[in-house]
């Protein structure tokens, strides 16, 4: 009789559980379209967007960026921070397991800061900002930088994938970009090179109750029309980078659910004086701000692009920390731009050269033209070079384009102080072509103030510098569009066009 | 037959040389491509350590000594993005490109060929109208824009086949085509076949005035047996050097098709890797790509030769 009861409890209690493990259970396969095919599987060597994008699913960091831009632990349980900012201290979770069953340890992140910082490894800058990362104890590490840094734990959260180090010394660095191993929601199955990525869901994943899926397929689709094409018939259930022209096409349709958000990417003309701009009138500041007020960004934004962008009124987006919500862009103002000229000794206008990329962006090269037209309106005379955008970036980087150039800029950690140092930091930033004094004692002073509310300030105070000494010609923030299946439930990209998919779902 | 085999051989060699030499130096104009390897806040000095790492800093002559020295062992060194041989990548792929390339070239013939006799032997007639009628679509319509529209109708609103990407079904070890390659393979025939179709069509309007058709019919021969027997054996002579022409057209020639189509081939490969400026690749998959079609045209030259004694002594 006893032993009947016992049973009758443990046959109650297991069917009082299987609804909880039925709900918990990974369901379905989702499809998501990559418009490139990842390089990589492996964060330091993934070279751009899709191939970050896909790596995250099967790595974790040591701490992520939640949706409001703090910093919530990962691996790490908790952590402190030093004095003077230069070493952090983390604890690290005792119950994480790698992929293949190894445990993850303070030696995996020694190893994992070891490797990133290797010469071949494309993100390389992003690892070598800690000076040092220290085994205390078996969950343990500490890591050291040179001076402080604000960013360092949004550019753990962004770049620093911990990989196995017992695994990768069995089967070298091409037997892991071969089959990649990490501690991440999702544990690779299968890369059909061109064709298909497949994951499946980790099972012993240490977050319970995650990843929401069984199955996690990325299909590389370059061209965005077939990407529409693919959502339409339900072949996939997941689209990014759809043009403005496509998105309004997939407006109405049954099946798909269209996504639009603000990226966080600026798209600017940039002046030069450190090479080609050397005394040229472009080196007035009166000059740079009248050439802002001649371009009409608005009228840009809504016959080239659809009207889905914003117009910028600096190097900061309002998604980033230290917006100022009182800096609005110069606006259209011709006349006071031709003040503006003829007050800084140019009542005639000017020639100046003005090069931009072919093919990199959307709508960029017509976007260009009508910026030489609305200079032309106010007397200066642009001369523009399209060029190949390879050649381009090239040029770009020995600082050799003409003293006007277009480019755009993205931006990852929700911070604007690597876009800021990237295209303003002189002969030390290989893309900058803009050399200001008071520019860099900001930026060195915004990149060594720890607390948050002191490097506001100093992010509006650089706001209202680049205001008045414009180095740019501001343009605008572009919308992104996406595309998704309705079944798809609790998909979220971020402004930097990047997700997590652990806990997205398909009905 | 040696010696014009021979002298083929040399000519195809040449031409080989040729084409590593313009591949190379034509990628060395566009400057070198580790400022877009590394992330842009890269600082000068990270991008020289690479350049140096990956040896971008030589000599071009070097370079290029080097690279020849290299590709004459097969070794066509690393892709700079993917960080795995370039040859690897290439035999990936290959199966891919081989796949859609043939059964385009099927579709080709199989509709190309029949009409053009149709065509050519019933001059004027509906036949006639239908081989110049395709002959012309073949030629004339752009074939990216065909894809797209081929996606639209029959993936999109019919439903009947994916609209991108390549299955294969496994039998005894061999990856078999499914319903996926048809819409591609269509699109990157259509050109081929409308080439077949008016080639097969002059061919046999050509050969059915020459004397020895007249002799055959004044013999008393039936038409059927003077078509088969005469007319489209003479025409099978050009045709085939046309085929391996076509081929090499293919193979090198889809890389719109397999762009629009995500299909997993050579040409798909070869638009990433110029887009990303992966020096080894661009150029293991010119050459490559070149070895191909220079082989087949060879083959078509030995073949032609075999099949005419004038064309092997140079008459």
């Amino acid at each position: 009789m006893k032993k009947l009861k016992i049973t009758s409890i443990v046959f109650m209690l297991a069917l009082l559980s299987l609804p909880c493990a039925l709900s918990a259970a990974p369901q379905g396969t989702l499809r998501v379209a990559l418009s490139a095919m990842p390089n990589a599987i492996d964060l330091p060597m993934s070279s751009e967007r899709n191939a970050h994008n896909v790596s995250w699913q099967i790595y974790d960091p040591l701490v992520w960026t939640n949706e409001s831009g703090k910093s919530v632990p990962a691996l790490a349980e908790s952590w402190t921070v030093s004095d003077d900012g230069t070493a952090y201290t983390f604890k690290l979770r005792k119950d994480v397991v790698f992929h293949n069953g190894e445990p993850f340890n303070a030696d995996a992140v020694v190893f994992s800061w070891k490797r990133g910082t290797g010469t071949k490894m494309q993100w390389k800058d992003k690892w070598t900002m800690a000076e040092s990362v220290e085994k205390i104890d078996e969950y343990t590490v500490k890591i050291s930088t040179k001076g402080p840094n604000p960013l360092m734990l949004r550019m753990l959260s962004e770049y620093w994938a911990m990989v196995p180090p017992k695994y990768h010394a069995e089967v070298g660095e091409n037997g892991f970009q071969k089959h990649p191993v990490g501690t991440g929601p999702f544990v690779f199955k299968k890369w059909k090179k061109g064709d298909r990525i497949i994951f499946e869901a980790n099972p012993k994943y240490w977050q319970t109750g995650l990843p929401k899926v069984k199955t996690l397929i990325f299909r590389p689709i370059p061209e965005s029309a077939t990407r529409v094409a693919a959502i339409k018939t339900g072949e996939i259930d997941i689209v990014t980078r759809l043009s403005a022209e496509e998105a309004a096409s997939l407006k109405g349709a049954s099946n798909v659910r269209l996504i639009t958000y603000h990226a966080d990417r600026v798209y600017y003309i940039a002046f030069n004086n450190m090479t080609s701009g050397k005394g040229k009138p472009t080196e007035n500041p009166l000059v740079r701000q009248a050439m802002n007020y001649a371009v009409d960004v608005d009228a840009i934004i809504k016959a080239l692009l659809n009207g889905h962008g914003k117009p910028i009124a600096g190097f900061i987006t309002s998604e980033n920390w230290g917006f100022d919500k009182n800096n609005k862009p110069f606006g259209y103002d011709p006349e006071k731009a031709k003040k503006l000229l003829a007050e800084a000794g140019f009542p005639n206008g000017f020639e100046i050269d003005f090069a931009a990329p072919i093919g990199a962006y959307t709508n960029f090269e017509q976007v260009c033209e009508a910026i030489q037209g609305y200079l032309e309106a106010v007397g200066i005379k642009a001369n523009l070079d399209l060029m190949e955008s390879g050649k381009y970036w090239n040029m770009e980087s020995k600082k050799e384009l003409p003293p006007l150039f277009g480019d755009s800029w993205s931006e990852a950690t929700g911070e604007s102080l690597p876009r800021l140092k990237g295209a303003l930091g002189g002969k030390k930033a290989s893309y900058s072509a803009w050399s200001d004094p008071k520019i860099d004692a900001l930026l060195e002073k915004i990149g060594t103030t720890i607390d948050d509310d002191a490097r506001a300030k100093l992010y509006v105070e650089i706001q209202a510098y680049m205001k008045e000494n414009p180095p740019f010609i501001y343009l605008y923030q572009p919308a992104t569009f996406e595309a998704a299946n309705p079944k798809v439930k609790n998909y979220k990209p971020r402004a930097a066009e990047n997700y997590y998919l652990k806990g997205t779902s398909i009905e | 037959m040696q010696r014009y085999i021979l002298s083929r051989l040399i000519q195809s060699f040449i031409m080989l040389v040729g084409v590593l030499f313009i591949v190379f130096f034509m990628l060395q104009l566009t400057g070198d491509p580790v400022a877009l390897m590394v992330s842009r806040s890269a600082s000068p000095e990270q991008i020289e350590e690479l350049r140096e790492e990956l040896g971008f800093n030589r000599p071009v002559l070097v370079q290029f000594a080097d690279f020849v020295g290299n590709a004459v062992k097969g070794d066509f060194g690393m892709s700079l993005r993917h960080n795995q041989p370039a040859m690897e990548l290439i035999l990936e792929r290959m199966p891919a490109t081989v796949e859609l390339a043939s059964i385009a070239l099927l579709f080709a013939m199989v509709i190309g060929i029949p009409l053009g006799l149709l065509g050519g032997a019933n001059p004027g007639s509906i036949w006639d109208m239908l081989a110049r009628g395709a002959g012309l679509i073949g030629q004339t319509i752009p074939n990216f824009w065909l894809a797209l529209i081929l996606i639209m109708i029959f993936a999109v609103n019919l439903g009947w086949f994916p609209s991108f990407g390549r299955e294969t079904y496994q039998f005894m070890g061999l990856a078999l085509p499914t319903k996926s390659v048809i819409l591609p393979a269509f699109a990157l025939g259509l050109f081929t076949m409308g080439q077949l179709v008016r080639f097969t069509r002059s061919a046999v309007l050509e050969i059915k005035n020459e004397d020895f058709v007249r002799t055959a019919y004044s013999k008393g021969l039936a038409d059927r047996r003077v078509y088969i027997k005469h007319i489209l054996r003479n025409a099978a002579i050009p045709l085939i050097s046309i085929l391996g022409v076509q081929f090499g057209y293919l193979l090198s020639g889809s890389i719109y098709i397999e762009t629009i189509f995500s299909w997993p081939g050579l040409g798909n490969l070869l638009a990433e890797s110029i887009g990303n400026r992966d020096f080894a690749l661009v150029q293991a998959i010119a050459f490559f790509t070149s070895l191909v079609v220079v082989s087949l045209n060879l083959t078509a030259d030995i073949a032609y030769g075999m099949a005419d004694p004038r064309i092997r002594y140079g008459e």
